[in-house]
């Protein structure tokens, strides 16, 4: 079940086989971003997917989703090697995430993003600017 | 925070980034890691460990609702990970070589960055939107 190819709306071209060298790219640095920083590396692969390599949204964002599944495992492996992560502290904020996900997509459909956007863009800057004056 | 207190407050801020990753596809690792240092007080290092073990059973419960609905393709995505996954050991392999305070300080540009990005999406919309 991999259907996209009817939609009339996409740019879609899903490669059976090939990862070409723009993909390649893309996955290497998305996957050093995530390493480094401890995040999905989603931020950086879905634009990329769509505006460098083609891809339409959609298909963006789940091959994004698929690919931060080995990214975290390697980066998982490499920060467990050297000791630094708190299994437990993880398991709770994961218990609680896969739940706050569900009710997330059910607020998707009568929310104003733009707002969403502009309040959540501005508190990650203000986020930003504590760890900065911290650091 | 100790005990079941800092329990409770983890499983209660996994839900918030659980909302937002869901409503914008933000808010995995830009959240957990700054509430990890800022709020529980582990390093910056722990923190980003962490980060990427909250991370990976999200993609995965994720990648598996949009393969029951038909949309993308896993096993490409899989592979493409692959790829992406020696960037990941690289990538962590440098921010363990790097001093925490550095590493924090470019964290907190990234966020930075996010922040300005999802700000400047938000009050352009209009044209750019497809509702």
């Amino acid at each position: 079940m991999r259907a996209t190819a009817g939609t009339p709306d996409s740019r879609v071209h899903l490669r059976t086989f090939a990862l070409d060298r723009k993909l390649l790219a893309i996955g290497v640095g998305g996957g050093v971003l995530s390493g480094l920083l401890g995040v999905g590396g989603g931020i950086v692969m879905v634009p990329l997917l769509v505006l460098w390599a083609g891809y339409a949204q959609r298909d963006a964002h789940a091959i994004s989703l698929g690919a931060i599944i080995p990214i975290s495992v390697a980066g998982i492996a490499t920060y467990g090697v050297a000791g630094e992560v708190r299994w437990w502290y993880a398991l709770g904020l994961a218990a609680g995430s896969i739940v706050g996900a569900r009710i997330g997509a059910g607020f998707l459909a009568r929310i104003d993003e733009r707002l969403l956007k502009v309040v959540f863009g501005t508190f990650l800057l203000a986020v930003a600017v504590l760890l900065g004056a911290r650091g | 925070m100790s005990g079941p207190t800092l329990y409770v407050v983890l499983v209660a801020f996994g839900v918030v980034v659980g909302v937002a990753s869901g409503l914008l596809g933000v808010g995995g690792g830009t959240l957990v890691v700054p509430f990890l240092t800022l709020a529980v007080g582990l390093t910056q290092h722990q923190a980003e460990a962490t980060s990427l073990l909250v991370i990976l059973p999200t993609a995965i419960a994720g990648s598996l609702a949009l393969r029951r609905r038909g949309v993308g393709d896993l096993g490409l995505a899989l592979r493409f990970g692959v790829v992406g996954a020696v960037g990941s050991v690289l990538g962590a392999l440098l921010a363990l070589a790097l001093p925490g305070s550095t590493l924090r300080l470019v964290f907190a540009i990234f966020v930075g960055l996010v922040g300005l990005r999802l700000a400047r999406d938000g009050l352009r919309g209009e044209e750019g939107a497809e509702a």
